[in-house]
């Protein structure tokens, strides 16, 4: 499976797995405070 | 003479046409006046008093993160960063990342629903990134508008979003911080899910004039 793209100024590629390692924990680690409310 | 820019406006004597070399001094003169285009050059790269453009950077094709490089140093102090245009594949928020940093933010969202007249409040301790720092519709647009203060210093950066969202219904202003004292020279922007197209970072530096 590939990884997500990463943009390091103007240069996209996959992301190395030391990288995605860091995404996912980042991912992870965000807050959701589930403030959304009903409308749009 | 020394220049008084940008205090007040020089008052240089302008030789006349019968005028010797010497009254009045041409390599005065030229000191003088060279003197004076100096000063303005160094004002002017140091960006005046007013913003100047560091770094424009254009989001890539369904990209899971951005990191903007050399975006932050000596030259300024304080920045704004702005994000508009683009799209994104899902609904949701910006996070906004110092470079190799991944711990100690925090900050306080002031925010409300379009639908309601209700003043609501979000506060994150130590987080993993400024989550709330800009917002995303999926479809519609990107959207940051963030100012640091003394990214580039080793004292803790202070962050003042008068643009963030938890959701793309909710809207709000922030102000935060990230307790590390280290110098940094770039950020990263990543959203909370998804991808994101296309769009514009721009980033200005606060003019410190002289």
């Amino acid at each position: 499976m590939s990884k997500p793209l990463i943009q390091i100024d103007d240069l996209v590629r996959e992301m190395t797995d030391a990288e995605y390692a860091d995404f996912q924990e980042r991912q992870a680690n965000s807050v959701n405070l589930n403030l959304e409310t009903t409308q749009e | 003479m020394p220049t008084n820019f940008p205090t007040s406006v020089d008052n240089f004597t302008n030789p006349t046409a019968n005028d010797s070399l010497n009254l009045p001094s041409h390599s005065t003169q030229h000191a003088n006046a060279n003197d004076a285009i100096e000063a303005v050059e160094s004002y002017l790269l140091n960006g005046g008093q007013g913003l100047t453009l560091v770094k424009k950077q254009t989001i890539g094709s369904a990209v899971s993160t951005v990191a903007v490089t050399d975006a932050f140093s000596a030259t300024y102090e304080n920045y704004k960063i702005i994000i508009s245009g683009g799209t994104s594949s899902a609904n949701g928020y910006l996070k906004l990342n110092l470079t190799g940093s991944t711990a100690s933010y925090s900050m306080f969202m002031i925010y409300g629903s379009f639908a309601s007249n209700t003043v609501e409040g979000a506060g994150l301790s130590n987080t993993a990134s400024w989550d709330y720092a800009g917002g995303m519709q999926s479809g519609q647009y990107l959207y940051m508008n963030a100012e640091l203060m003394t990214p580039f210093l080793s004292k803790y950066t202070r962050l003042s979003s008068l643009a963030t969202a938890q959701t793309h219904v909710n809207t709000g202003t922030a102000t935060g911080v990230h307790a590390v004292a280290t110098s940094y020279t770039g950020f990263t922007v990543t959203p909370s899910t998804g991808t994101i197209t296309g769009g514009t970072i721009y980033v200005y530096g606060y003019g410190i004039g002289q």
